[in-house]
């Protein structure tokens, strides 16, 4: 095949800091794969970046085909406006149908750009894609009381998938890397970086992570917090927080679930003082099992946790550690 | 400085009571009150603390029905000077390309140093929009801020983006648009003074006519994506209460993590 | 009883006002609603277990513009009726009976310089006042002298010739809701007690200054309900306050104090309004989740009756309020009866809604996990201050008698 095949059903290959693939392109690539084969269309993942080959090996190990823009100027400058230019420009080229990439921020970044340069429609937040002569999207809207089913009126396409949706598969054989150029400037305004920041305490992306341990209110203060992290560490989880423990400045907006945070779908979400008001729950509820230490039976999160112990967190969760650390010998 | 913040009205996720109409799968915007998208509120207490730091004023955009103003005066009672409503029967189903031209072609003709958006709205939820009217416009996009720090005088804006491991801190000249986020600091309640206020300050209201949003149709008509349907998901399995001492209810709770293979 | 005779007598001598809360209105409501349940609300218990002060809460409604809702806007004021200022002590009051009261005495207190101050005395205190920057008291009960005010003690005298001169306060005061953190103090003091002044020409309002030399908090009580309000024993010892802080004319105290009241109670009947609507507000949800005998208990026709029965009365309460603040507001010439009545009914309404409550919540609205129980208690302040409830039909029983 001499092209990327038009109409084709293309992936972007995020880069993690550090160069590798990120989680959720894994995911997206795996997702793309299935659907491609749903649809006997090609499967293309895309790298842009300034050094793109570490991420490019990764995503071919889950997609048959993949294409590298080697862009230096993204190593001193914001990303996302950068790769999308790029992204657009071969998508002009190369006519694929669809483009598949994560709902995190770079994901964001991307397809609001493509979108805009490309006049592509997008489908956000997918939960599930499935092809029915074009991509099926499943979306979690209001809170998780509903799931609908989009599509796109015409023949191309972006879609933004959530973390989670599926779990990672490589394919029975990996793909092949093929380095391209794309012409022409960059149009659009680049933006320096002049300093990166290290921030103490951000663990991995709360998104991916398989087992979240999360406090609220009920926590009482960043001392509180202790505890949450003792049991996360011994559980391998991250550390996850409402608004309310949020605002008080108990701990960094990076780690908040809910409406204004982060939508997450771990296979465990421990909850900790919690209430699960509604602004939480839109941003935990699908996750595979819930289990809540509160207080007050009433608690709204009693009544979508898969388990919930009636007490005060700080008996039940030392003794929970405890078994934890106890069960690990 | 000059602000304009993009504010969208969303149904109150509080009432719990959204739903969908169910001849065309649109949000129906009648059946439970609007309020400020929570997200616009944090981008809207940002521009306000910059402007008493730096002087000037914040001005409100918004594509949104004809029932928008009163929410929008909820926005301007925290403290905006004016406000800008984009509102157009056409524009009613309007997808993620339309909504980034029409805002683009509102802020077209107005005069800023920084255009400020939320992360995401609580009903599309997309957080794509403010990239495509960046690209749309040629501004420099600085997404993600945890931080903003302009310098008038030099003409340029310094903005703490939140990266997996900390920030990235990027610098751009002005007008810019920048994405914010909650870490900017907790919207403010507005004050009984702010809403006396807000009853009077001006909310002009424009119609697709009277702004430049290009020679593409925009609007429901020409939507690039269709809701199929809807459903309920699975109900969860009913809950499991034990109401035992702390160390019976932890040994319970981990023979059920191990039952279901989680530890 | 007057069974047979036609509506009240308001509504011949002039026309009755009607009312309808206007947008301006429903916006300041729930701003103060939004502010209420958000910030307020989760202060309430701590507030009530302590008996400290709110000076946090007070700090927010003086930052929210709401501590200046009763003063004219030439004073910072946002020149609120009555019957604004009475749904902001509602809504607060609905979370927080403390803290209504801040807003509540604020206006009570300054009611005097509204009513009789001079341009000067509003240019002096009234900024400060509706900024929220300084709290005033209203210093009128004695320990001998509660529902009949003419029999104070406290006395005020010249100190020395002419109309200019300074007066010398001495005496004590009991009972001052937020006595003992106010910056001022609007005093009721006995400028004549000769026998041939008769007993309604014998008070003068001063406005004290905590600052004051002689001017001394003597003691906190310790209370039932609306613990967090202090409520002090002041003492007056040789306080020299000039002639520039009488409020009003010479012996023209005890009208002065009469029309305040017309015009606070309602507040009073507000904070009652407010603490039933609290109270109905727990009990009904709790009746919702509770389930007894496998389904929720406001399914049980006993529970659903009072659930029904608190929430008319309450409505009833609320209306009758919003009412009488619309008359007293227009100028009503019986406003003292409307300002009773309301007081009246809201006062027991509150009651019997927050017992009823405790009633719904069974045990768990005994103990100090939910709110009602402490809702119940400050209840009981609403019949007894401002004119106990006895007091309140004797005003509406003279307006009744008097009509004829």
């Amino acid at each position: 095949m001499a092209g990327s095949g038009a109409g084709a059903i293309w992936v972007h290959g995020e880069l993690a800091p550090g160069g590798s693939l990120a989680k959720i392109s894994a995911e997206v690539a795996t997702l793309a794969r299935t659907i491609g084969e749903a649809a006997g269309r090609d499967v293309v993942g895309v790298v842009v970046g300034a050094d793109p080959a570490v991420a490019a090996a990764e995503l071919a190990t889950y997609v048959p085909r993949v294409l590298t823009v080697t862009e230096p100027a993204t190593a001193e400058h914001a990303a996302g406006t950068i790769v999308g230019q790029r992204v657009a420009a071969l998508i002009e080229r190369e006519q694929p149908a669809y483009l598949l990439t994560g709902a995190g921020p770079e994901g964001r970044d991307l397809a609001g750009v493509v979108s805009a340069l490309a006049d592509w429609g997008v489908l956000v937040n997918a939960v599930g894609v499935t092809w029915d002569d074009r991509p099926v999207v499943s979306m979690s809207i209001f809170g998780g009381r509903l799931t609908t089913t989009s599509r796109f009126t015409g023949d191309h396409g972006i879609v933004t998938v959530r973390p989670n949706a599926v779990t990672a598969a490589p394919a029975a054989a990996p793909g092949t890397v093929e380095a391209t150029t794309v012409d022409g400037e960059l149009a659009l305004p680049l933006v320096p970086i002049v300093e990166r920041l290290e921030a103490a305490g951000v663990a991995a992306p709360i998104e991916e992570a398989r087992i979240i341990v999360a406090g609220g209110r009920g926590v009482g203060g960043p001392d509180g917090f202790k505890i949450v992290n003792e049991l996360a560490e011994a559980l391998g989880g991250a550390v996850g927080a409402t608004r309310a423990a949020v605002d008080s400045g108990w701990i960094p907006y990076a780690q908040q679930i809910g409406q204004t945070g982060k939508i997450v779908k771990p296979a465990l979400y421990l909850a900790l003082g919690i209430s699960g008001a509604i602004q939480h729950k839109v941003g935990m509820q699908t996750a595979g099992t819930i289990v809540a230490v509160n207080r007050d039976p009433d608690a709204p999160i009693a009544e979508f946790a898969d388990v919930v112990v009636i007490g005060d967190l700080f008996e039940v969760a030392p003794a929970l550690l405890a078994a934890l650390r106890a069960r690990a010998g | 400085m000059r602000i304009v913040v993009l504010v969208k009205p969303v149904p109150d996720t509080a009432s719990g009571g959204e739903r969908l109409r169910p001849d065309d799968w649109r949000l129906d915007r009648q059946a439970i009150p609007t309020v400020v998208n929570a997200n616009d509120e944090y981008a809207l207490e940002a521009a306000l603390k910059l402007t008493e730091a730096h002087g000037g004023e914040v001005v409100l955009v918004s594509m949104a029905g004809a029932g928008a103003p009163d929410t929008m005066r909820k926005a301007l009672a925290m403290g905006a000077a004016s406000g800008a409503l984009v509102t157009d029967d056409a524009l009613a189903g309007s997808d993620i390309v339309s909504t980034a031209r029409v805002l683009a072609g509102a802020l077209r003709d107005m005069e800023y140093d920084l255009v400020l958006a939320g992360a995401d709205t609580s009903d599309g939820g997309a957080g794509v929009v403010p990239a495509g009217i960046a690209t749309l416009l040629g501004l420099p996009y600085l997404s993600y801020a945890a931080k903003i720090e302009p310098n008038p005088d030099a003409g340029t804006v310094r903005v703490n983006r939140i990266t997996p491991t900390g920030y990235e801190v990027l610098e751009a000249s002005m007008p810019a648009l920048i994405v914010a986020t909650q870490a900017l600091g907790e919207p403010r309640y507005p004050s009984l003074k702010g809403i006396m206020a807000a009853r009077s300050k001006t909310l002009e209201t424009k119609g697709l006519a009277d702004i430049g949003a290009g020679d593409a149709p925009v609007g429901g008509a020409v939507a690039t994506t269709a809701v199929l349907g809807s459903e309920a998901p699975p109900p969860r399995a009913a809950t499991r209460v034990i109401r035992e001492p702390a160390d019976e209810a932890a040994r319970q709770v981990v023979e059920f993590l191990a039952e279901r293979r989680i530890i | 009883m007057a069974s047979s005779t036609p509506p009240p007598a308001s509504s011949e001598s002039h026309p009755a006002p009607t009312y309808r809360l206007t947008e301006d209105q429903l916006a300041l409501r729930d701003a103060v609603r939004v502010l209420a349940a958000d910030r307020i609300a989760p202060r309430a218990a701590e507030i009530d277990r302590t008996a400290e002060f709110p000076w946090d809460v007070k700090e927010l409604l003086a930052s929210h513009d709401i501590l200046s809702l009763p003063y004219p806007e030439q004073y910072g004021g946002l020149g609120g009726d009555l019957l604004t200022v009475c749904l902001a002590v509602e809504e607060i009051s609905r979370v927080c009976a403390t803290s209504g009261l801040i807003l509540a005495v604020q206006e009570l207190a300054s009611l005097p310089l509204l009513l009789a101050g001079t341009d000067e005395q509003k240019d002096r205190w009234f900024p400060d006042l509706a900024a929220g920057r300084k709290l005033i008291a209203f210093a009128l009960t004695e320990a001998e002298a509660g529902s009949d005010v003419a029999a104070a003690r406290t006395r005020a005298r010249r100190d020395g010739d002419g109309d200019g001169a300074d007066w010398i306060l001495d005496g004590s005061k009991r009972f001052i809701s937020q006595g003992s953190v106010a910056d001022l103090l609007a005093v009721f003091a006995v400028t004549a007690d000769d026998d041939d002044t008769p007993r309604h020409e014998r008070l003068t309002c001063f406005i004290v200054d905590k600052d004051m030399p002689g001017f001394g908090v003597e003691r906190i009580e310790h209370k039932m309900g609306i613990r967090g309000s202090p409520t002090a024993e002041l003492s007056f010892r040789g306080v020299r306050v000039p002639d520039a802080n009488r409020v009003g004319g010479v012996g023209e105290g005890f009208p002065l104090t009469m029309r305040t009241l017309d015009r606070s109670r309602p507040g009073i009947a507000a904070q009652a309004v407010g603490i039933a609507q609290g109270a109905l507000d727990v009990a009904a949800a709790y009746a919702r989740e509770r389930t007894q005998f496998g389904k929720p208990i406001a399914e049980f026709q006993m529970i659903a009756a009072m659930l029904a029965d608190m929430d008319a009365q309450t409505e009833a309460a609320r209306q009758l309020l919003y009412k009488a603040a619309t008359e007293i507001d227009a100028g009503a010439p019986d406003a003292s009866r409307w300002s009773a009545m309301c007081k009246l009914v809201a006062g027991d309404t509150a009651m019997r809604v927050t017992t009823d409550a405790v009633q719904v919540l069974g045990g768990y609205g005994y103990i100090n996990e939910f709110p009602v129980e402490r809702m119940m208690r400050d209840a009981k302040i609403t019949q007894l201050y401002e004119g106990t409830q006895q007091i309140q039909r004797l005003v509406i029983a003279r307006a009744l008698t008097a009509r004829r």
